[in-house]
């Protein structure tokens, strides 16, 4: 794998990169991701992004059911669609974030915003806090609203959105 | 029965017809999620033999293609259902993950998903789960199990989400008069200065509403016209214009010195009140997401209540008995024609209500954009080191550029706003004058109304629109109020969760026995940082604490000096639980030095002197001495006078923290906690501290926690945590046959300096060499 670091620095930063032909991803029964990589066989493992805002198949940590970092994978679209697809499965389950299709609501009251929207999970309400802790801009045209209970919502493009929804929207950005 | 939240009727029905009677069920919540991650509802119920796993919709009925909240009816359909028997169940876990959580069951070797929740859901699920386990284990839930409030997302009266389901306060069905009424409480104190603001409102009121008609009615009428009562005495006339024109004035003034003075005492005592109430609050409250921007927050709700003092509440009076006394004067003198002029009213209304918020939404875009610049100005002036440091001038020109940019922009946009805005809203309130020119004028020449009438109504009709204005966005803004209000009540209000007992056990003299049984602790409620810690420390004893970063260290102090309060199990000091003791007793006898050393701004004697203000000069010298922090002090050119920035940012990390030592040698505690309190100190230097505390420590309980293993050469004892638990205890000797944790981190740092060359046996190591 290169890297830039200097060839010194390599030998203590020791970086894991998973192989994609060494590596096998099943489900286990229970619905959990199992690895085995090579000779070692991994029961469950856990995928995390590195990027989860920008970078989504990028540098995926895959770590043990010790929360011990078992390699990277340095990029999904290196594997299989099969085995990527696990991989993708379970890091959209870890990092829940619906994506939301319509504001068929949006209104401010009392230092709180209420919501109503209709996401690609479903309809939801909630409630957030004001905008200034709420609404987190990842790029000129995406946002990211957070919840009063930590739950996240994302807007991927809101020059996507119908009028009405984008109209709503934008007085917040 | 007991519960976590009360079942719907759709849902008890589909139980029932499963066989699941009410009486059977012992458990039961509702997640808000499928499996596959989609919103529906989930029910898990636990029967004393099994643990049922409902999953349904409610069926939605729309109206129109929205949904809301009427439209939904009610309707539960069953999609699946499945059993689990409750002693094929090993373990139950609520684990979290970064966007939702999972219920996770392990039967057999195999964990499994029972149930899939939003984070709102997170606490709720987090207690099931221990439930859960209970019940599984064969044991009896009891109503102490269920202390925890029903759960309850929505407010009751008018189906709002709460906005924080802990505190279920909804802002919109908070009492506002009683908030109002409560506001208002702050003002008897001050009743002479309140009568006397009514009184100079009153006369100011009469009197502006008198003036135009003299000026006008009374001069052009009366005075000018040779017929008039008071035919030709202009001078008579002009003298009583000035003196109304004087009162009047004096009236105002009087009025806004009484009102800027009584607001400020207001404010005064209200800040005064919610420091007060902040300072007596636990530290989760400060720590906890919640209360992120506390202080700019109550600074900028205290703010808002002034205005309301200042500006809504005297304004409002005024401008209400203006607005009916302009009315009345203006239909007695001609009805036919007020109506008239009444006419542009509703579009005022409408103009004020619709238009107003976008300008308003402009306002507050550019208030976040501005302190977003601001705050990168901030940013890159606080860490201009690292700035230069790195060259990135450039980035942060560029970076500034985007931000001003955005700046400029949305203050075009205000301009924009602005510029068709106000043309228009004078537009439509000047459409009252041609009006009244036209009619008045006509009917002036025809003889029906005097000159003096027309200019008189000409000049109630400009004062009249502006109370009109103040009136129509006035509800909106007393609501703001009295949210703001509501927050500072709220912290009020507030009780701590470390809050001391009615009748605390006193104990000025603590000898110093600490006794930790089965102690668990978690900031969050799905993470727990300590897991039963057992632990005793003896009076006088010396207790090194290591582990890996991260492993709960400082948190075990934080329990024991009763930062935070346990979760489950108890602290016990001098054999009483550290939740019966007075805090007073408490701090008086725990001193801490902790990791991220605070200092205030103010000199360096003050900041010493923080925990014993009374104490002597001798005293601070000497602590400082102990501390090892004299010499430095004394070669600074202001010597004990220097004034600390903010944080001390003009002293090195080392000298910093011992400052910190040396504040807490002087707070003489009989219980002594150092959390890295050397760690920024080189080891000579922390040599010399170290033997200046042994005096010191002779006799004192004290934790010290510490990475170097050097600085814990004079523990009696040491304890090892990783991930939460105590993984091993005992003398150094003991950890070293042991050949665990310890061993292994004495190894590692023995080989970090032999790598460098140096050669150190054990002992040196672990500074026993004698
Ligand atoms: N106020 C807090 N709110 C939430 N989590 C916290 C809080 N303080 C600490 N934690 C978490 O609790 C865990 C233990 O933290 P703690 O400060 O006790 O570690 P430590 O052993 O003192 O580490 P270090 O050696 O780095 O000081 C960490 O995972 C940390 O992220
Ligand atoms: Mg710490």
């Amino acid at each position: 794998m290169s890297t830039n670091l200097p060839d010194a620095l390599a030998e203590y930063a020791e970086i894991v990169f998973l192989a994609p032909e060494k590596c096998k991803f099943s489900m286990t029964a229970g619905g959990f991701l199992a690895l085995e990589y090579g000779e070692d066989k991994f029961p469950v493992v856990s995928a995390y992004r590195s990027f989860p805002l920008t970078l989504g198949d990028k540098y995926i940590s895959i770590r043990d059911d010790k929360e011990k970092e078992i390699g990277i994978i340095v990029d999904l679209a290196d594997f299989s669609s099969d085995q990527a697809n696990l991989v993708r499965a379970e890091l959209e389950r870890r990092y829940f974030t619906p994506v939301v299709e319509t504001v068929v609501k949006m209104k401010e009251e009392f230092g709180y915003i209420y919501w109503e929207v209709i996401t690609d999970r479903g309809p939801r309400r909630f409630t957030s806090r004001g905008q200034h802790d709420s609404i987190v801009p990842v790029s000129d045209t995406r946002i990211l609203i957070l919840d009063v209970d930590g739950n996240r919502f994302d807007v991927p493009d809101v020059r996507l959105l119908d009028a009405k929804s984008a109209k709503l929207l934008e007085s917040l950005m | 029965m007991h519960q976590l939240e009360p079942i719907p009727e759709g849902v008890r029905q589909a139980l029932n017809a499963h066989g699941i009677t009410d009486a059977q069920i012992k458990l039961c919540a509702a997640g808000d999620m499928t499996t596959e991650g989609n919103f529906a509802e989930a029910w898990l119920v636990a029967t004393e033999q099994e643990l049922c796993i409902l999953t349904g919709v409610k069926a939605v009925v729309p109206k129109d293609k929205r949904f809301g909240r009427k439209q939904v009816a009610e309707q539960w359909q069953e999609v699946s259902y499945r059993t689990v028997a409750l002693s094929a169940i090993e373990e139950v876990k609520a684990q979290s993950l970064n966007g939702n959580g999972l219920l996770v069951i392990t039967i057999g070797e195999q964990a499994e998903v029972a149930c899939r929740y939003s984070n709102t859901m997170a606490r709720k699920f987090g207690q099931f789960a221990r439930l859960l386990n209970k019940l599984r284990k064969g044991e009896q839930l009891t109503e102490k199990d269920f202390t925890a409030e029903v759960y309850q997302p929505q407010c009751p009266t008018c189906g709002r989400l709460y906005p924080n389901p802990t505190r279920r306060v909804c802002p919109r069905c908070l009492d506002k008069r009683k908030l109002f009424m409560r506001v208002l409480s702050f003002m008897p104190r001050y009743k002479k200065q309140v009568i006397q603001i009514l009184l100079c409102m009153f006369a100011g009121s009469l009197l502006q509403i008198l003036s135009p008609y003299v000026n006008n009615r009374v001069f052009f009428d009366e005075v000018l016209n040779p017929a008039g009562k008071y035919a030709g005495r202009i001078f008579s006339a002009v003298l009583v214009m000035g003196a109304i024109q004087l009162v009047s004035i004096a009236a105002s003034i009087a009025h806004g010195r009484i009102n800027a003075e009584l607001t400020a005492r207001v404010v005064f005592d209200l800040k005064t009140s919610v420091f007060q109430a902040m300072q007596r609050l636990s530290l989760s409250f400060f720590t906890s997401k919640e209360t992120g921007s506390l202080m700019t927050r109550v600074n900028s709700d205290a703010t808002h209540l002034q205005y309301f003092f200042h500006d809504g509440f005297p304004y409002f009076i005024v401008n209400a008995i203006n607005l009916i006394g302009i009315i009345t004067v203006m239909l007695m003198m001609h009805w036919q024609l007020t109506l008239l002029v009444l006419l542009p009213t509703p579009l005022i209304v409408l103009c004020v209500t619709k238009a107003f918020p976008k300008l308003w939404n402009a306002f507050s875009r550019r208030w976040r954009h501005n302190s977003a610049l601001n705050s990168l100005v901030n940013d890159a002036l606080t860490g201009i080191r690292v700035v230069k440091a790195f060259g990135k001038e450039d980035t942060e020109r560029e970076r500034f550029m985007q931000r001003n940019t955005k700046v400029y922009q949305v203050n075009m946009q205000v301009g924009h706003i602005q510029a068709v805005l106000f043309p228009v809203m004078g537009l439509i309130m000047g459409a009252g004058r041609p009006i009244v020119l036209s009619i008045g004028g006509w009917q002036v020449i025809s003889g029906e109304i005097t000159i003096g009438t027309l200019m008189t109504f000409l000049s109630y009709l400009s004062m009249l629109y502006g109370p009109l204005e103040f009136m129509t966005h006035i509800v909106d803004w007393w609501s703001s109020c009295m949210n703001a209000a509501g927050r500072i009540f709220e912290i009020l209000d507030a009780t701590p969760d470390v809050a001391e007992r009615k009748d605390p056990v006193r104990l000025p003299n603590l000898s110093g026995h600490i006794e930790l049984n089965d102690v668990s602790f978690g900031y969050e409620p799905n993470k727990t940082v300590l897991e039963n810690i057992a632990l005793e420390i003896k009076p006088g004893e010396m207790l090194g604490v290591l582990g890996y970063s991260g492993a709960g260290k400082s948190t075990l102090v934080n329990l024991i000096s009763r930062l935070y309060d346990v979760q489950e199990g108890c602290i016990k000091i001098d054999g009483v639980d550290v939740r019966d003791i007075a805090v007073a007793d408490l701090r008086a006898q725990i001193g801490m030095v902790l990791q991220d050393t605070y200092l205030f701004a103010g000199t360096i004697m003050e900041n010493v002197a923080y925990a014993k203000p009374g104490a002597t000069i001798e005293e601070i010298i000497r602590a400082c001495k102990v501390a090892r922090a004299h010499d430095f002090i004394i070669k600074l050119p202001n010597g004990y006078d220097t004034l600390i920035g903010h944080r001390g940012q003009n002293l090195s990390g080392g000298e910093r923290q011992r400052l910190a030592i040396a504040r807490a040698i002087l707070h003489n505690p009989r219980i002594l906690i150092l959390d890295e309190a050397t760690a920024s100190v080189d080891t000579e230097t922390e040599r010399g501290i170290q033997e200046g505390l042994e005096s010191l420590v002779k006799g004192r309980t004290t934790i010290a926690i510490a990475h170097r293993l050097s600085t814990l050469r004079n523990a009696d004892r040491l304890l090892v945590i990783d991930k939460g638990k105590v993984v091993e205890t005992g003398t150094h000797e003991d950890l070293i046959k042991l050949q665990g944790h310890y061993f292994k981190m004495l190894e590692k740092q023995r080989n970090a300096l032999k790598i460098r060359g140096v050669e150190v046996s054990e002992h040196q190591l672990a500074g026993r060499a004698g």
